[in-house]
């Protein structure tokens, strides 16, 4: 018997998008429409991946532990340690989020989330200039001009073309895609630079100085500006800055490739004072592609609660914040962790070698429905259910808009991450209240 | 004076960061208790180094605190300070002398990030490498170190001097990316190299001794003294500030 | 079962006629009773002052654009740093305090129900998720329509009953409780960079004006019979110049309300500047107050402003994107699709400034001119103005002709030529105050049928008792003593439940969502109209079928019924 549910919303990337259709039959999902590869991916090899229950270390190899004796050993790791991480959380619901950051007060450990190997460059950046930025269907009914910098949406959020940029329907225009033009700045060609109506090839490491050469032709300063910027021709430079003033509304989108290069923040904070000045002939907005599907409901959940959106560390009792030393890829590359729990992502995978060296040094937990690349690195995994297939919750997108995933899969006998981490919590508070 | 050496004792878990404002001379008058943070464990500045005190005085300004050991993890050391002298043998964690208004601090070995963050006044001598941000501000602050001198022998890393207002930073060797960013006031000076420095300056002055690598195509090129080129920038930002430096590459 | 008397205490009631009596207040199941039994918990409150909770008409506390305050300024979250201490958690923040840090220190400060001052219905979750987590005080959102497409179709048509399905709709579909507008179509034009100065301004790509956005919203608002009027923060704010603008506004509604004002006016002080620049700017305060005086239709609150650093955050983008080309401060700004826009950036008020003093003494003006003191609440426009923590100083000052003098002094010396407030002698009296904070906001947000701001039988027993006895105390001498009084109470109740005590939280509680929730007749669904539907088909990011907000955000929401009329 088949079953249809619709307006689905897609827990993979940071676009959420709130239109996939799921087929199911005997509570399997049979087929995803509207979804790119990505998500459709998520949703039709979930079933397949899924840790039965938790498993333990044991030698070398693994056994399997009941959820009671998992939640027994994370309330005695956690309850004790001196320098507890809680990492990840971007695919988490901000329910689950929220309990963390209480967590992470209640046992003064440090709080962080994928943001801090991502784009936590552009919140550092917009903690110095602010962040002058809109809805995503501001974008899409409006803007004639969008600008794609270090960013390759066609990979790596595929349809954010067609549902908020170059290709998606408009209010103001009457064909739109025919009336806006898109700029792609990239070290190299990739398929986003290959739809381009003008694509902008900088020298790797040279984007700062693309974006201070532009700042100064905009105030009236070309003449300081040399022959050629990290590559890139004067007469470019100056035409960029002439379709930048005379469009009607730009939006800008960045991603890692800014981000996580050269300057980091300081490129991103260039890019803001750009769009800052552009303003004054014209409206222009800018904005980050998140990459996770709630990697931004982390940012607002730990602000909400602890005045910070990542890198928080409780170890006196108090929220303290600096990127740098709080931030957990940091902390493990120092070796300064003795215990850590990894909620829904996959450090192993994306944190350099150092880290994960480390992090096999300390007892580590992993809360994740499928094995990765981290559970060859923990003491213990904990499989919960999935955000957006058998839990539902609230999700931030990448422009700051909150929807609720859907459950579409009931009795698949997972308990939610946030009753786990729930019951954690309850556990080692009512133990501190007795000591 | 007085002399209160503390000497690190060995720890289980050496790994584990210190968190040590309490260790500034004016703490060392009268017993007064001492505590530290050892991650998220509050312990008694007995328990993480044996203490001795040589002499016994009333103003913290006659105060000499040394700390020997590996101190590499210890921070915030001489945070807040307004009058003593403290020295460190080896290696110092970060934070060292932050919000520090006067008094010396000397480290002898290398000193981690944030050394002298929003430093107001005093001065302090690194005599090997300092880590990243050196004598910069916070994050969101329109105001980084206000006061007071920096000097360190060697090497610093990234972001030296971010937010410079006021006082004086001399580093002796090269600096890593952005040295001097959104400078404001105050003096840089780099004797070695330096990558990007003085971005988005509007005041200040900015000195490069060796090579400038990468320098910005928002800086205006002004002419020759004393056999260094004097650049006027940052002018995507309409800025006032002063770069000087001996070659660019 | 859970009794409390409350003996001796010393109560203002302005709603029940009780203006300084000492009584007794007996409480069962967190509502006043007649009598309870001799096995209830008993305070004494030895003849202290004691008034119904407090109750905040419009503060910036939960949602989008305040959280975007908080993260963008980490330097502001550290400077308000507190610890666990019993059961309250960390707080962080000093001009835009964390849910928790807002929440502890409106309790201290004896407030039990806030009124958040903007959310966009598109980002409801936001503000309902920040709602939950700010647990001491009930919360209710204003929900913004001023640049929303469906009602501007409704405007054009000039069809105030399809104006009042879409508002109808919207309002139930994200739990909000009242109608905000927000420089009316001037956010709809930021959309594209630019502004409305004027209310018969025609808005860029529509065929309307801001007059007309309003005089149809307000209609709507009373065909839908909702608790409160609309809530309009006017179009030119902070222009000088600007008080033609408010009192012509003013002029647009007829008296259309029996129970409570027709037209609220928020944050007035920022809207009563004469003169044509910076340079000339002076205040108007006293026309403002007079065209108040003589409409009784009309309540405003006051925006006070306070001397020191602050953080601005409205919806009204284009303003904020102003004071940034002024000041140059970093700039913050969120435009939301076919609905409304915000802007914020920090701000300092100096007391050297010409501007800033003008400003500062144009709030007290409004406050001691504006007659009837239901007609003027005391706000700063949280944090707009100020931080809520000075609510204290501004009673002081209202109360006080010598303290006023006192600060007077202090700021730009050439303040009495541009303001009067040096020859207002006013002093507002215990009574006054506990109009301008709580039994005023209950009846302009139509909330006495809750069982708010008041003490009568059956009301919530929401109760604060304040270290001051009237009757003991010369408020214009011992303004200091005044100050300390409002600053913390001896205990805030809520629900029956003594929450607070001398200024620490002292127990957990779970708070309540107030919404509206017109019942609409079958020729006033929107669902029926293939134009509003077609907005989410084709012009909104997200599906019609994932807009509205769930009923597990409002877990203890209490619906306010209306009917269309």
């Amino acid at each position: 018997m088949s079953d249809k549910v619709r307006h689905v919303v897609c827990p993979y990337c940071g676009c959420l998008c709130d239109d996939i259709l799921v087929e199911l039959d005997e509570g399997k999902i049979t087929g995803v429409e509207n979804a790119c590869t990505l998500g459709a991916h998520k949703f039709l090899s979930d079933s397949e991946n899924r840790l039965k229950g938790p498993i333990m270390r044991d030698g070398s190899g693994w056994k399997d532990i009941s959820y009671e004796d998992a939640i027994d050993y994370v309330v005695d790791l956690l309850s004790k340690a001196d320098r507890p991480i809680l990492y990840g959380w971007s695919g988490c619901a901000t329910e689950t989020q929220a309990i963390g950051a209480h967590l992470a007060e209640l046992i003064g450990g440090v709080i962080d989330s994928t943001t801090s190997v991502c784009h936590g460059p552009s919140i550092l950046a917009i903690q110095e200039v602010g962040h002058p930025g809109c809805t995503l269907g501001q974008v899409k009914n409006r803007a004639d001009t969008i600008i794609y910098w270090g960013s390759n949406p066609i990979e790596a959020h595929p349809r954010h073309l067609s549902r908020y940029t170059n290709y998606a329907d408009a209010y103001f225009f009457h064909n739109a895609f025919r009336e806006r033009q898109v700029i792609v700045v990239d070290t190299r060609k990739t398929p986003s630079t290959e739809i381009a109506t003008e694509f902008v090839l900088v020298k790797p490491g040279g984007d700062y100085h693309v974006l201070s050469a532009l700042r100064a032709i905009l105030r009236g300063r070309a003449d300081v500006v040399p022959d050629i910027v990290a590559g890139v021709a004067k007469p470019q430079l100056i035409r960029i800055v002439e379709i930048c003033k005379k469009t009607n509304f730009g939006a800008m989108f960045f991603g890692v490739g800014i981000t996580m290069t050269g300057g980091k923040y300081k490129n991103i904070r260039n890019a803001i004072e750009f769009v800052d000045e552009l303003n004054r002939y014209t409206k222009w907005t800018i904005s980050p592609m998140r990459g996770h599907s709630n990697v931004y409901g982390s940012n607002e959940v730990f602000t909400w609660i602890s005045g910070y959106p990542y890198a928080v560390d409780y170890s006196r009792g108090i929220a303290f914040y600096n990127p740098g030393e709080t931030t957990v890829v940091d902390i493990l590359a120092r070796g300064e962790a003795d215990a850590a729990l990894i909620m829904a992502s996959d450090p192993g995978a994306h944190f350099p070698r150092i880290c994960s060296e480390n992090l096999a040094k300390i007892p580590t937990i992993l809360f994740d429905p499928y094995p990765s690349v981290t559970t060859h690195l923990c003491t213990l995994q904990i499989p919960s259910a999935v955000n957006g297939i058998d839990a539902a919750g609230t999700a931030y997108r990448m422009d700051g808009i909150p929807i609720r995933t859907h459950k579409f899969l009931d009795n698949t006998g997972y308990p939610t991450d946030t009753t786990l981490l729930k019951q954690i919590y309850d556990r080692i508070r009512e133990a501190k209240e007795n000591a | 004076m007085m002399q209160v050496t503390l000497t690190m004792k060995p720890r289980i878990k050496p790994f584990l960061p210190i968190e040590a404002e309490m260790i500034v001379p004016m703490n060392f008058i009268g017993s007064r208790d001492i505590f530290l943070y050892e991650g998220n464990k509050k312990r008694r500045l007995e328990d993480l180094f044996t203490i001795r005190k040589d002499g016994n005085v009333n103003s913290p300004e006659k105060i000499l605190v040394m700390m020997k050991g590996d101190t590499s993890r210890v921070k915030r050391v001489g945070e807040y300070m307004s009058s003593g002298t403290i020295i460190i043998e080896g290696d110092i964690g970060m934070h060292c002398g932050n919000f520090m208004r006067d008094g010396y601090i000397e480290i002898l070995g290398n000193a981690g990030g944030w050394l002298g963050r929003e430093m107001r006044g005093g001065s302090i001598l690194c005599n090997g490498n300092a880590g990243d941000y050196c004598g910069s501000g916070y994050r969101g602050e329109k105001r980084g170190m206000r006061g007071g001198k920096i000097e360190v022998m060697q090497n610093v890393g990234d972001y030296c001097g971010e937010y410079l207002t006021g006082g004086e930073i001399h580093i002796h060797g090269d600096a890593g990316m952005f040295a001097g960013a959104e400078m404001r006031g105050g003096t840089l000076c780099i004797d070695g190299d330096a990558r990007i420095p003085a971005a988005n300056m509007s005041k200040g002055t900015c000195i490069v001794g060796g090579t400038v690598h990468e320098i910005l195509p928002s800086f205006e090129y002004a002419g020759e003294e004393n056999g260094m080129r004097v650049y006027h920038g940052d002018v995507a930002n309409k800025g006032k500030g002063e770069l000087k430096v001996k070659k660019i590459s | 079962m859970h009794e409390l008397l409350i003996r001796n205490a010393y109560v203002i009631d302005p709603i029940n006629g009780i203006l300084g009596e000492i009584m007794d207040i007996p409480i069962r199941d967190g509502r006043v009773v007649d009598k309870v039994s001799e096995k209830s918990d008993l305070i004494d409150a030895l003849g202290y002052l004691t008034l119904p909770g407090g109750i905040d008409s419009h503060t910036h506390v939960c949602g989008t654009k305040v959280n975007f305050g908080r993260y963008m300024s980490p330097e502001d979250m550290r400077a308000g740093r507190t610890s666990r201490r019993g059961v309250m958690y960390p707080t962080s923040g000093y001009t835009v305090p964390t849910t928790f840090g807002n929440s502890y220190r409106y309790s201290r400060m004896g407030y039990t129900t806030l009124l958040e001052g903007a959310m966009a219905p598109l980002e409801a979750r936001h503000t309902h998720e920040e709602f939950a987590a700010t647990p001491m005080q009930d919360m209710l959102a204003n929900t913004l329509f001023d640049g929303n497409w469906s009602l501007f179709e409704a405007v054009g048509d000039n069809d105030v009953k399809q104006a009042a399905a879409v508002i109808g709709w919207t309002l139930k579909a994200v739990k909000g409780f009242g109608i905000k507008l927000t420089n009316p179509g001037g956010t709809e034009a930021w959309g594209f960079g630019d502004d409305i100065s004027g209310l018969d301004e025609t808005v860029p790509n529509w065929d309307i004006t801001p007059k007309q956005i309003i005089d149809t919203t307000i209609r709507a608002c009373e065909l839908l019979h909702l608790p409160h009027s609309v809530h309009l923060h006017c179009n030119n704010l902070g222009m000088p110049g600007n008080y033609k603008t408010t009192l012509d506004t003013m002029e647009i509604p007829s008296d259309m309300n029996r129970d409570r004002q027709t037209l609220y006016l928020t944050h007035v002080q920022f809207h009563s500047y004469g003169g044509h620049t910076w340079g000339d700017i002076r205040s108007e305060a006293d026309k403002i107050a007079a065209s108040v005086n003589n409409k009784p239709h009309i309540v405003i609150d006051m925006g006070q402003v306070m001397f020191g650093r602050t953080m601005t955050m409205t919806a009204d983008g284009p303003m904020e994107f102003r004071l940034y080309t002024l000041h140059h401060n970093k700039w913050s700004n969120h435009d939301v699709e076919l609905e409304t826009g915000s802007g914020i950036i920090p701000v300092y008020y100096n007391r050297q400034s010409l501007v800033n003093s003008v400003m500062w003494a144009i709030g007290l003006e409004l406050a001691l001119m504006v007659k009837n003191p239901w007609q003027c609440l005391l706000t700063t426009d949280n944090p707009n103005g100020a931080p809520f923590v000075k609510y204290p100083e501004i009673i002081g000052l209202l109360m006080s002709n010598r303290y006023r003098n006192k600060e007077l002094e202090s700021v730009h010396r050439h303040i009495n030529k541009r303001t009067i407030l040096s020859s207002l002698e006013r002093e507002l009296s215990f009574e006054d105050i506990a109009i301008m904070t709580r039994s005023g906001q209950t009846k302009a947000l139509g909330l006495i049928n809750e069982g708010k701001g008041h003490l009568g039988e059956d009301a919530r027993a929401d109760i604060a008792i304040f270290p001051v006895k009237p009757d003991d105390i010369d408020p214009s001498k011992q303004y200091e003593e005044v100050i300390g009084a409002f600053q913390q109470t001896l205990y805030t109740i809520k629900d029956g439940i003594v929450v607070s005590r001398n200024g620490e939280v002292v127990t957990g509680i779970l708070n309540r969502t107030f919404w509206s929730k017109p019942d609409l007749p079958d020729d006033m669904d929107v669902m029926q109209s293939s134009r509003f539907i077609e907005k989410f088909s084709r012009f909104y990011s997200v599906d019609l079928e994932n807009y509205a907000v769930q009923d597990e955000y409002v877990e203890r929401g209490v619906a306010i019924d209306s009917k269309v009329v």
